[in-house]
């Protein structure tokens, strides 16, 4: 018996919530229009923070060492080419075998001075794996002039813009790199330039000049298949913490260190973090204005209607009914507005993963981030986490909201209204 | 004065619903303020954070110094600029540069040389606060060494140490001197980080072999004189010698703060539309519940344009009345922002972005733009909203506006 | 060999060996010597006064010995290692990768010329190109292309040596597009412990003609032999 009536009072009340709602078009309209134009906006913003963020990350992890980084437990501290990784292969390996993980690199990182007839400039000198990084790296994808480098390619370079002119270098011509290698001594190459890439950034164009590995050994004095990092990029950012817990794992030398990248790169991860808590703040303070708006509307929809609350209560409604009744309301209101927010919130950021939001107007100089050059064409990013917890965050606030004027509704003093 | 007398207690016949939107308005306002009292507060700091702690909102150089950093590039009359400078209250100091080798046990690296008169830093800008071992340089005592945090770092180097610095002096000799690490900063900015070693200027000149000469004034008035006004207070000082704001300076960094402001122009935009549907909202729900009794007015014959009228009045007075509590709620909470601030320093601390160190602190900031803004603004949303359903009930038909439920 | 045997023999020298007596020129198993060197640039000149020990291609100690602030500067060349002694802060430092490209005490010479161990002969392929007369002296004049491998940035170098007596006239220096980047000049010949040397090289950089360094040697002598300690740090710092 009893389950019948809430059964039947259920599907009562929500009709009688659908009828009031029905009823007052005008109110449900932009009630439903303030949560989904809120929920749009919201969406907006994040969509294309998170993309911003998402894209700073693969390009430098993509760049540097990875989503995470092993290396020798005191190069950090104090870089030096004779810190290396003597056989990474095996350890290599075993973590690509992990599902998560979509590659690993090889890379020797190392100072030294670059040398034309015209001028010696201060370097920063990477050794890679071009096989490897041909299809990831953001600088294979800003070459302006010349190619890429190859496996094969002894002596081959790729520099940026600024020092090429600099030296006053183009393709073909002839630059000596002079370094201290891996015993101390000084040591000279001859290198020729393959390829000109321009990122943006003064550092990466200034003073960055990359190689095979293979030459990087030889310049450096470093035993075959060895490297100063390896570097470990993950399908999935999100799986992070799992795969560094099982590399970490796999660790029995306990000269090698397993880093997140977010400890080689503190700046980036700093200002993400910035960025990210200021954005949130503002859509607080976004949402907050439109649950001003939406509680207005619930309120004083319960108002409104006192006289046929008094009514009800007069002829013996519970209380609680009169509540529920304003709570399916809400919901009501709450699953059309959240709905048609994700929809149009959903279409506007889906618009903007495809074709990209391009600020490069506004950014003539190019944006760089503690020398990171960053890609001034922002795609958002669409996750179900995302979308998930906006639209529960704003319904659920919106029912907290009709609390209030449930009560009041419960309370409506029906012996004062109806004389 | 007796419409206002009647628009108020029209207004109050509905206690309940003008209160509620009393405080709906009211609380807009105070978050509009709060909002903007924000985000000038985030782009005052990021501007402050540049010119105040070394940059200066503006800086004097010779002609192409900055092309090439010669040594022999000084300003012509230093003192004269100097002194016009604080003439004009702009704070001034005089810095000298050039480049040189530090080295520290069996590690060396190349360095950028400053040397500063340590008092007039201290009070025109903040770099001899941001120190993160040690203490900064003081005019009396000598032999001391300021690194940039990178360089220490890369040179093993810890305060107490003994550097060696080595330079290609003014006159071409090789000079060696000796000094003593004093502190190490904190992240300031990539180049200084990477090569900053700032020396006393009586210790500078003494290893640069250079007795007079100065490369650059930096200018700071700590935000009391606009930067683009100093070229021309301090023209007639200057000579051949070129001033060069912070944003021709830092021109990565006036970008961003160009598109932040940008971005946060549209956010506001955004905001003025949600505060806008919510009054809107409001104003209509309120109007339209007055039908019959505008019915009953167009029927006793009262114009159309009186009840707009009075509509808008109403509105007005009700806006005025909830900015006015608006205001003090979002002074008080501005003012709370101002003071203590939001600490965003959950984050690692020091980042540098475009150049310049970041303070992870977000302090608001008060000015009367915003208090007038957003007070302008619901005024006119009020208005606005009103309108509507303000000329939907002048064009009533009084029939069918008296039986409207 | 006392060079006067050498081409009373053969008659005219080939091209390699013209290089490689250019080589050997200030070289031999060991030689000491005092040299002035004027240095002019565009803010400053001045002069310093040196003593130089040098033995075989890879050991060198150079002392100067004014202008009386410099006194006891000492820069020590082994192999590839290049240290300096400052006596005004009693303190050697050794001069690192990244300062190779320095200039030395401020001359148009770097650190890097002081170590560079290139030979004509053997890193360059070359070529005569020129066997004649010229400003009314008979001159012969070799080009000589870096060898694709070898560490060196220039594109070409020219020598230019007198006839019949090979002594070098000057050599220029051209980057890798054919710019003339820097020019050393050969003069006052003298004969010196049995070798025909010129005693004064300057070195005139392409895009500042007016400035130069100009090393003059005042003696010079190539037969003492001098013991490897010498070429010390305790020696650099202690003389």
């Amino acid at each position: 018996m009893h389950e019948q009536d809430s059964d039947e009072m259920i599907s009562m009340l929500s009709r009688l919530a659908w009828r009031s709602v029905g009823r007052n078009k005008r109110r449900t309209i932009i009630t439903v229009l303030s949560i989904a134009l809120g929920l749009t906006f919201a969406l907006f913003f994040i969509t294309l923070a998170e993309g911003a963020y998402y894209q700073m990350i693969r390009d430098s992890v993509r760049m540097q060492a990875g989503h995470i980084t092993l290396e020798q437990k005191d190069y950090r501290d104090a870089p030096a080419v004779d810190l290396y990784i003597k056989n990474p292969g095996e350890l290599r390996n075993r973590i690509e075998a992990l599902p998560d993980v979509e590659e690993t690199k090889l890379l020797i990182l190392g100072q030294g001075v670059a040398r034309s007839g015209n001028g010696a400039v201060g370097v920063a000198v990477m050794g890679i794996e071009p096989s490897v990084e041909a299809g990831s790296s953001p600088l294979a994808k800003k070459i302006i002039k010349g190619e890429f480098l190859a496996d094969t390619d002894d002596n081959l370079v790729i520099i940026g813009s600024s020092l090429a002119s600099r030296l006053k270098l183009d393709l073909e011509k002839k630059l000596v790199l002079t370094t201290s290698d891996a015993n101390g001594d000084l040591v000279d190459e001859l290198c020729r330039v393959k390829g000109i890439f321009q990122t943006g950034s003064d550092e990466v164009d200034g003073f960055l000049v990359q190689l095979p590995i293979n030459f990087a050994r030889k310049l450096f004095t470093m035993p075959e298949g060895s490297a100063t990092q390896l570097g470990v990029i993950l399908k999935n950012q999100g799986k992070l913490n799992s795969v560094l817990k099982k590399i970490r794992g796999m660790l029995n030398d306990k000269d090698i260190v397993a880093l997140p990248w977010r400890e080689v790169m503190p700046e980036l991860a700093a200002y993400i973090t910035l960025d990210r808590t200021s954005n949130y703040i503002f859509q607080i303070i976004l949402i907050t204005l439109i649950l001003f708006t939406i509680f207005n509307t619930i309120l004083m929809s319960v108002l409104e209607r006192r006289r046929e609350f008094a009514i009800l209560l007069a002829i013996g409604t519970p209380p609680g009914q009169l509540q529920l009744q304003v709570l399916f309301e809400t919901i009501i209101f709450g699953i059309i507005g959240v709905g048609l927010g994700l929809l149009l919130g959903g279409a506007i950021a889906y618009y903007f993963r495809v074709h990209g939001l391009d600020i490069s107007a506004f950014l003539k100089e190019g944006v760089t981030v503690s020398g990171f050059a960053m890609d001034t064409k922002m795609h958002a990013r669409i996750t179900a986490p995302i979308m998930l917890w906006s639209a529960l965050i704003v319904f659920f606030a919106t029912l907290l909201l009709s609390i209030f004027p449930m009560r009041r509704a419960a309370r409506t003093p029906f012996a004062d209204i109806l004389r | 004065m007796i419409t206002i007398y009647y628009s108020w207690r029209n207004l109050w016949r509905n206690s309940r619903r003008t209160l509620i939107t009393l405080i709906a308005l009211a609380l807009t306002t105070a978050v509009l303020i709060i909002n903007l009292a924000l985000v000038e507060g985030y782009l005052k700091d990021a501007v402050a954070n540049a010119t105040d702690l070394v940059v200066g909102e503006a800086q004097v150089h010779a002609p192409g110094y900055l092309e090439d950093h010669s040594l022999y590039k000084t300003i012509e009359n230093p003192d004269a600029i100097l002194k016009a400078a604080r003439d004009n209250g702009i704070g001034a100091t005089e810095r000298t540069y050039g480049y040189g080798l530090v080295s520290v046990g069996n590690k060396s690296a190349g360095a950028f040389f400053w040397g500063v008169k340590p008092s007039a830093e201290k009070t025109t800008f903040e770099l001899a606060k941001h120190i993160g071992e040690g203490s900064f340089l003081t005019d009396s005592e000598t032999g001391g060494i300021v690194l940039g945090k990178k360089i220490a770092r890369s040179l093993n180097a810890n305060v107490g140490d003994e550097i060696i610095a080595v330079v290609q002096a003014a006159d071409g000799s090789l000079s060696p001197a000796l000094y003593n690490v004093t502190g190490i900063l904190k992240s300031a900015g990539e180049d200084i980080d990477r090569g900053a070693a700032i020396l006393n200027d009586a210790d500078f000149r003494g290893l640069f072999v250079m007795d007079k000469g100065v490369h650059e004034i930096a200018l700071n008035s700590k935000g009391r004189i606009a930067p683009e006004m100093m070229p021309q207070l301090l023209a007639p000082a200057l000579g051949k010698a070129e001033i060069k704001t912070w944003r021709q300076l830092l021109p990565a960094f006036s970008d961003i703060i160009n598109l932040s402001s940008a971005s946060i122009g549209i956010i506001g935009i955004v905001f003025f539309l949600a505060a806008g549907l919510g009054i809107m909202n409001t104003m209509l729900m309120a109007t339209y519940d007055r039908m019959r009794e505008f019915g009953i007015l167009k029927a006793l014959g009262t114009g159309p344009a009186r009840i707009i009228g009075n509509v808008l009045a109403e509105a007005f007075l009700l806006s005025l009345v909830a900015t006015l509590i608006g205001i003090i709620l979002g002074l008080a909470g501005s003012y709370y922002l101002q003071v203590v601030g939001l600490d965003t320093g959950k984050v690692s601390g020091e980042i540098s972005f475009a150049g310049v160190a970041f303070d992870p602190v977000w302090h608001a900031s008060i000015s009367v733009r915003t208090i007038i803004l957003p007070v302008l603004e619901m005024w006119v949303i009020c208005v606005l909203a009103s309108l509507y359903p303000a000329i939907l009930a002048a064009r009533l038909e009084p029939v069918k506006a008296m039986l409207h439920v | 060999m006392p060079l006067h045997v050498v081409y009373a023999q053969s008659g005219k020298l080939s091209a390699r060996d013209i290089l490689n007596k250019v080589d050997d020129l200030y070289r031999g198993d060991a030689s000491t010597g005092e040299m002035t060197m004027a240095i002019v640039t565009e803010n400053w000149s001045r002069t310093l006064t040196m003593q130089i020990w040098a033995k075989g291609k890879d050991k060198s100690l150079i002392r100067i010995l004014s202008p009386a602030k410099e006194q006891g500067t000492a820069t020590l060349r082994v192999g590839n290692d290049i240290w300096n002694y400052l006596p005004k802060v009693n303190r050697t430092i050794k001069v690192s990768s990244s300062m190779m490209s320095q200039s030395w005490m401020g001359s148009h010479f770097t650190n890097d010329d002081l170590v560079r161990e290139s030979r004509m002969a053997d890193d360059y392929t070359f070529e005569t190109t020129f066997d004649g007369v010229r400003d009314g002296i008979k001159v012969i004049e070799i080009t000589c292309i870096p060898k694709p491998e070898a560490a060196i940035v220039w594109g070409k170098i020219v020598l230019t040596v007198k006839d019949e007596s090979y002594i070098p006239l000057s050599i220029l220096y051209y980057d890798e597009s054919m710019n003339l980047v820097r020019t050393l000049i050969f003069s006052d010949i003298k004969n010196m412990d049995g070798r025909d040397i010129p005693m004064k090289m300057t070195v005139v950089p392409a895009d500042k003609p007016d400035e130069s360094t100009i090393v003059t040697y005042n003696q010079i002598t190539f037969s003492t032999p001098i013991d490897d300690s010498v070429f010390s740090l305790r020696n650099l710092e202690n003389p």
